[in-house]
Parts: structure tokens; sequence; C-alpha cells
């Protein structure tokens, strides 16, 4: 009974505002083209849909977010498997020193990172922003892979070598099937973190690549259609709904500190 | 034991790359800047330690930096305890659990500059579901400091439970049930259990979210500033709104100061984690 109480208000707190953002989302709430403020319907995903800055916005998302997690993970598998397999001179400094890029705080790089992105020309492009958020986000792949690598037992390393395999094809062939899940999950938390961060993205994108947060920001503004921003909210939730619903019976592995 | 071999290197040096580019890099550029007045890129001169100085003895560096230390301590204090009794509730809830996973997760697939306006929207006194009932008991976040603050630690909570309750349960359901049934066989109290079969296993998950939190939160910026700017008065100043300003205004000899001190302060709080987490390694 206590336990059916608790519940019913986690998932109050929880999908509260999130309620009351999609009864928005389908609301006309400034007139226009004589639909009367109020309405309900789909004019807000229509003109979502509609305007071409905004369906940019999801495209110029989409590319960063997806280049960051493929980066991410190309850049953290071989790392993992170093750390989670050898001792070497330094890898506790190694890991000290992901940890201290994973919770600098990005308005203490904004500014350098500008500057250095614009005289590498990264600024407006899905790229810039792919590369920065590397910085809180190898770390993490680094973690979640290295901690599934060391489920996977050594043994499986020798019997490949065994079998004649090099030490690519034994990667390819063996460990990355191995730990799937694990790619997984750390693509999923490396996708969240990307799609939702807004500092490194407002900062790199000035005239041009815009992406979903930039582009609900400016949304807002002396007449805000608060059911628009709210339908293009909607929109940009589905992606991360949709990774949750991938990895949901692995996301429970969670990733832990190591130092 | 894992063959000790230094040709690991090799495997790291992409990641190291990466990671000098990207975060050495613009680093030292930052703490370099800091002891420069910038005016333009090309007119720069050297001030030394004055930036830092200048911020160190001003009041209201001291006045944002204990209200954004209370604030992380707030968050800690909540989120943390709030977070272990969910996934400890989710654990009872066999299949089910895999549901309250998801449902926790969602707020953190919110565009982050969308969740304030989230819950601006929800005690919005004509069209929130609980802005009527709000306004009627007087709950004014805009001009009563003690309900911003109420407001911005429901909202920030909202956001990152799900993170908490994610890592927790994944600590809590890799302890095999022998522990728990063995326990309950010796009569130890649930306090017992908690206190010292399973905080002791979820520490490693539990470290990396007090690290996470502590940092996002001393370092709030984009929910606290879209719900208060700062006000009623002072009151929601934190450290990170007074960096945001000195950016907004070209001031960037002192904002690079200003951020080079706050990741000092950052590390400081690292380190000493770092060290507790590895004393425990060697206790255990």
């Amino acid at each position: 009974m206590m336990r059916a109480v608790a519940l019913m208000l986690l998932a109050t707190f929880i999908l509260l505002p999130l309620v009351q953002a999609v009864l928005l989302s389908f609301t006309a709430t400034l007139g226009r083209d004589g639909i009367a403020v109020g309405t309900f319907g789909l004019m807000n995903y229509a003109g979502v849909l509609g305007s071409p800055t905004l369906r940019a916005a999801i495209g110029n998302s989409a590319v960063y977010v997806l280049l960051n997690v493929a980066l991410c993970i190309a850049v953290a598998l071989p790392a993992a498997f170093a750390l989670a397999r050898y001792r070497f001179v330094g890898d506790r400094h190694f890991l000290l020193l992901i940890l201290v890029f994973r919770v600098t705080p990005p308005v203490v790089l904004s500014l350098p990172i500008f500057i250095l992105f614009a005289r590498l020309g990264l600024v407006n492009s899905p790229v810039g922003i792919a590369l920065v958020h590397c910085l809180f986000n190898l770390p993490v792949a680094i973690w979640i892979l290295e901690s599934f690598i060391r489920t996977v037992p050594r043994e499986l390393d020798e019997t490949a070598y065994l079998d004649g395999h090099s030490g690519v094809s034994f990667f390819f062939r063996h460990l990355i099937p191995a730990i799937a899940p694990g790619i997984g999950v750390a693509a999923f938390f490396c996708f969240i973190f990307s799609w939702v961060e807004v500092v490194f993205a407002r900062i790199l994108t000035v005239t041009a690549g815009k992406p979903i947060t930039v582009a609900i920001g400016a949304m807002f503004g002396f007449q805000t259609d608060i059911g628009m921003v709210m339908a293009m909210t909607c929109l940009s939730m589905l992606p991360g709904v949709a990774m949750i619903w991938f990895v949901r019976n692995h996301i429970a592995k969670g990733f832990a500190l190591r130092a | 034991m894992r063959p000790y071999d230094n040709r690991a290197w090799w495997l790291l040096l992409p990641a190291l790359g990466l990671l000098g580019v990207v975060g050495a890099l613009p680093l030292l550029t930052v703490i370099n800047y800091g002891f420069h007045d910038i005016f333009t890129v090309r007119d720069v001169h050297w001030v030394g330690l004055d930036w830092f100085t200048m911020i160190l003895q001003s009041d209201r560096f001291l006045a944002s930096f204990g209200r954004s230390l209370l604030f992380s301590a707030l968050v800690l204090s909540i989120q943390v305890p709030l977070g272990i009794a969910v996934a400890k509730l989710l654990l009872t809830c066999g299949r089910g659990a895999i549901w309250g996973l998801m449902l926790c997760a969602l707020p953190l697939v919110v565009p982050l500059n969308m969740i304030p306006m989230l819950w601006l929207g929800l005690i919005d006194a004509d069209t929130g579901l609980l802005g009527p009932g709000l306004a009627a008991v007087g709950f004014d976040y805009k001009f009563t400091a003690l309900h911003t603050w109420l407001l911005i630690l429901m909202v920030d909570t909202w956001h990152w439970l799900g993170l908490v309750v994610v890592l927790a349960y994944a600590g809590l359901s890799a302890i095999p049930s022998a522990y728990r049934q063995a326990a309950a066989i010796d009569g130890a109290s649930r306090w017992a259990v908690f206190r010292y079969i399973e905080l002791p296993r979820i520490s490693g998950a539990l470290a990396i979210v007090f690290l996470l939190r502590f940092v996002d939160s001393f370092m709030i910026y984009t929910e606290a500033f879209a719900i208060s700017a700062g006000g009623p008065g002072d009151a929601t100043r934190f450290l990170s709104i007074e960096l945001g300003e000195e950016i907004k205004g070209f001031s960037y000899g002192q904002a690079a100061a200003r951020a080079t001190l706050y990741f000092l302060l950052v590390l400081c709080v690292v380190w000493a984690f770092v060290v507790a987490v590895r004393r425990q390694e060697r206790e255990a």
C-alpha cells in the first residue's frame, strides 16, 4: 500500500510538468490564421514542421549528436580496453585527468573554446560542437566501457589469440559483440548529455548551424507562441525517449567513479 | 592480476589527443587570459594578479560563493537520499523496475533551457495546472526569496533525480541476493543492511553521483537564470551568474580570472574526493 502511494507520488512529480507541456503543445496559444486562442489541435506541430529554421535545427542537432557519439565510442574503446586489461605508468593519473575534464564547468572554457574554434574554422559547424562535447562525454564513455570490458573474462582474449586472431580482428569479432550492451549504455549517456547541452552549443553557433536548444531559445520574444515552443520541446524529446527504450534492459548497469 | 605493459599508452593516444585540443589547450588559454586585461584580441595588457585579488576581496564574490555552497549542500542532501530511496523502492518492484527507471530518466532528455520553461508553465497563475492552487496559498517566486529557492531546488531535483536513481539502482541491483538472505537470517535491521551491506557496494556509484551533482549544482546557470536572473534582490545570484554577466559585458580578462578561480575551487573538491575514495579502496 505504502509502496503504491510512493510510486504514484513519484510518477506525478515526474510527469506533471510533461503533461502540462504536452497539453500546451496541442493548444493554440497565439491567435493566427483564423484559429482562435485555446483551440485544441495539431497546429503547433504543423507550425514547427513547416518552419525551415526549426526543421534545420532538428537536423543540426541530430548530426552533431550522432557525430559526437560515434567519435566518443571510437576513441573510448581502445582507451577503456587499455585501462581494463593492463597496468602502466600513470594509469591512475589518466583516470584523474578525465575526471577533471568531466567536471570542468562549461562556462569556464566557453570563451577560449570559441576563440580556438574560430581560428580552426569550426564555428557554425556541427563538427565543432561534436568535438567540444567529447570533453564531458569521453570520460563517461571510458568509465562505462571499461567496467563492461572488465566483466569479459581474459580467457576470451587468450583463446582468440590461440585461434590466430590479430589484435584488430579480435577487437571487432569478439570483444565488441561481447560488450555490445555497454556500447549501448555509453551511447545513451553520451547522447543525453550532448542532446540537452546549451552553453557550448550556443556560443559555437553564431550565424548558422543552430541546434534545437538554441532554436527553442530564439523562439522567445516579444510575443512568444508558447504552444509552439512546447510542441518543439515535445518533438525534441522523442529521440531521447527512443534511446531510453532501446537501452532499457541495460541502463541499470550505470557507471561508477574510477580513480 | 593485470599485466604491466607501458605499450598500453598507445591505446590512450586518441583520447589524450582529443582531450588535449578541446580541454587542456582552452584551459591553459583561460588561465593565461586571467593575468591580462583584454580590450581586443590584439590589445592585451599584463596585469598580474590584479583580477584575482580584486575578485577575492569583493563582498559580492564571497556572498555568491556562500550561496552556491548552500545551494549545492541542499541539492546533495535532498537528491542523494531521495534517489537512493527511489532506487530501493524500485528494487522491490521486480520486472516493473525497468518502467520506473525509464520514467525517472525522462527528465534527462529534456533540453536544458526548456526545463525552467516547463516549470514556469506549470506554475503559471493563469494557465498552469498548479498555478491557481499555488497562487491561492500565496506562492510567489518572483518576489519571495524563499519561494524562489524552493522552485529552483524543485526544478533541479526534477531534472537530475533520474541520474541518481539510475546509478544507485545499478549499484544496488548488482548485490548478490545471498548477502541480503544472510543478513535476514542474522536478524539484521533494515538500517544495518543498508549501512553495512548496501552502502559499501554502491559507494563507487555514489561517489560519481556526488561529484557530478556537486559540480553541476555549484555552477548552475541555465535553470537559475531563466527562473530568477539572480533575483529577487540578490537572493539567487550564484557564482556562475556573475561569470555570465562579465562575459556578456565583454570584460574578458576579469571573466577569465574568475573562471580560473572557479576551476580551482572545483579541482579542490575533486581532489579531496579522489583521495577519500582511494583511501577507502585501500582499506577494502
